[in-house]
């Protein structure tokens, strides 16, 4: 079942006041979520990350097109108690401490009093910011503030979350564990929205990803297959002369070293056929590997040709 | 639920804000003021004035003339300017980038948001008034032995004034987002605009008989008389009040009603078609 429904979205700014110049923000984005899927959602600046998760959450209003939350439409006001978000550069009032902003947002986000308390504690501890609950959140660090940011976002149990930067000038070790709190969302079917422009950190967690680029949807897919190539990495005893020249000149290898090279084969048949022909020169396998590239290069490697 | 955490949300915010302090703090020394002023000496004096302008004056009627005066135009005038330099910065205080996207991402309308500004505002301009002039009047009649209820409704009056230019700050908070332009359209809405054709509609009304100022320009007055809001003209209802006179025409009330209805409906419809 789709969480989120995105259908030919498009969005356009005014470039100022009156004026008849636009920008477009979004020009005709769809996909979809499943539920307990971690989606990630890429892109360099201005590419309308941001505009499309307040398009969703009913901050910004759409120019075209549209989109669905639960089966709902956007402008449902009551699907927002199953909806979780941290902003980017969220202001939380600085007079409240961290556990007043957990127990003022919780009951805006529909809770009764007794189960935003109980569901502070448990929060505060996940985050590690038990300690710093009474301390007004004036005095916090940018990294303390994410924390309490991402508590804010789960506090009323829900069953989409929306993270825009959660990891956001926090230290490896704080990222670490907010990884681990969002995959044990997902280990309790929590469906998680993530903007990040880490890119390893999504390709460690996030089953799918969406490329956006100058507001147009340039890649979407699983983490695997946009990271997958058509290579396959041997890893062998060293190769002789014959079986050297052989994989250079008939298969296109790139060789790396005596004993490892990268072979195109574009199915199991191919590789097969090659790994026939490598024992028939007396070369022993000890691997063989599909080809990946990092999420990063693949990203790169998209925005420089769309560019 | 949402409703009463985001009004509870805005008081705290005038706690944390040291916005009750100063308004505790500027009433302490308001009712300081009227704890000296309020003497018998004080009554003696606004007899002999009553008698001096020919009327059949009392006691009581002195004490009455007394209190009309606490609740009169420039009390009035500095109480509603004093709110509403406090109040002017809790819209764009809401407004901020990073606090309203959270705000808006919660299951609560934007109509509701706006209509708990209002709330949230006129209960505290009610609060507050209540206090000020609550303790005024027990002072007043503690002292004098004179316990003249209508100088109560002194409160409702306070508090309706209040109400209608703060539909104007929700209005101008959510266009400019910015306080200090908030405060200063507001200001010159409250004084000198509304004064000028508060005045100018007097002088139409009362000085037909000696000059007229011409059919285009009785037209101008009587137009910016009519859209812009009537705090002065509610503050001649209040002394009429406490004085237990005729209250006269109640245009100024229902036009009032209107401006209130007419600026929460735009910042209502403004506020839900925008982008943030």
């Amino acid at each position: 079942m789709s969480v989120i429904t995105i259908n030919n979205l498009k969005k356009e700014y005014s470039s100022k006041s009156f004026s008849k110049n636009k920008i477009l923000a979004l020009d005709g984005v769809s996909f979809d979520v499943g539920e307990g899927e971690i989606f990630g959602l890429l892109g360099p600046n201005g590419a309308g990350k941001t505009t499309l998760i307040k398009i969703l959450l009913g901050i910004t209003f759409p120019t075209s097109g549209g989109g669905k939350l639960f089966g709902k439409e956007l402008n449902d006001v009551k699907v927002k108690t199953r909806i979780g978000y941290l902003p980017e550069n969220h202001s939380f009032p600085s007079y409240f401490s961290g556990e007043q902003v957990l127990y003022h947002f919780g009951k805006l986000s529909g809770m009764n009093p007794g189960d935003v308390i109980r569901k502070a504690d448990e929060y505060l501890n996940i985050v590690g910011m038990n300690e710093w609950r009474k301390i007004k959140i004036r005095k916090y660090s940018k990294g303390m503030m994410q924390r309490i940011g991402l508590a804010q976002a789960m506090i009323n149990n829900p069953d989409l979350i929306f993270l825009d930067e959660p990891t956001d000038g926090v230290d490896p070790i704080g990222r670490k564990e907010i990884r681990d709190v969002l995959l044990t969302l997902k280990s309790q079917g929590k469906t998680i929205f993530l903007n990040s422009h880490l890119l390893s950190e999504i390709e460690m967690i996030c089953d799918r990803v969406a490329i956006l680029n100058k507001g147009l949807l340039v890649k979407e897919g699983r983490v695997e297959d946009i990271t997958s190539t058509d290579s396959y990495a041997f890893v062998t005893s060293d190769l002789n002369d014959e079986a050297y020249n052989s994989l250079l000149n008939n298969y296109k290898a790139v060789i790396q070293s005596k004993n490892s090279f990268l072979v195109p084969a574009n199915n199991l048949e191919e590789v097969n056929t090659i790994i026939d022909f490598l024992r028939s020169k007396n070369v022993m396998i000890q691997s063989v590997a599909k080809e990946k590239i990092t999420l990063e290069s693949k990203f790169i490697n998209l925005i420089e040709h769309k560019l | 639920m949402e409703l009463l955490t985001f009004i509870s949300g805005i008081i705290r915010e005038a706690f944390a804000k040291k916005i009750i302090l100063s308004i505790f703090i500027f009433f302490s020394l308001i009712i300081l003021f009227i704890v000296f002023a309020a003497t018998n000496d004080s009554v003696a004096g606004m007899l002999t004035f009553l008698e001096a302008s020919g009327g059949n004056a009392d006691y009581r009627s002195a004490v009455i003339y007394f209190e009309s005066n606490i609740s009169s135009k420039i009390p009035m005038f500095m109480l509603t300017a004093f709110y509403l330099i406090i109040v002017s910065s809790f819209i764009p205080s809401m407004l901020q980038k990073g606090h309203i996207d959270l705000l808006l991402s919660k299951p609560i309308s934007r109509t509701k948001i706006v209509l708990g500004h209002l709330i949230a505002g006129t209960t505290f301009a009610f609060l507050s008034s209540f206090f000020l002039l609550g303790i005024i009047w027990l002072i007043v009649s503690f002292k004098t032995g004179v316990w003249h209820i209508p100088f109560l409704y002194s409160i409702l009056w306070f508090t309706l004034i209040f109400l209608v230019l703060y539909s104007f700050v929700i209005l101008i908070g959510l266009l400019t987002k910015n306080t200090i332009l908030n405060i200063l359209i507001n200001l010159i809405l409250f004084f000198p605009l509304s004064w000028i054709f508060y005045l100018l509609n007097l002088v139409t009304k009362k000085g037909e008989q000696f000059f007229s100022f011409g059919a285009v320009t009785e037209f101008i007055i009587k137009f910016f008389y009519y859209i812009l809001p009537k705090p002065w003209d509610l503050a001649d209802l209040c002394e009429n009040t406490i004085k237990v006179e005729a209250l006269g025409s109640i245009q100024p009330i229902i036009s009032s009603i209107l401006f209130i209805g007419i600026m929460i409906s735009l910042s209502i419809w403004y506020f839900n078609k925008k982008d943030y």
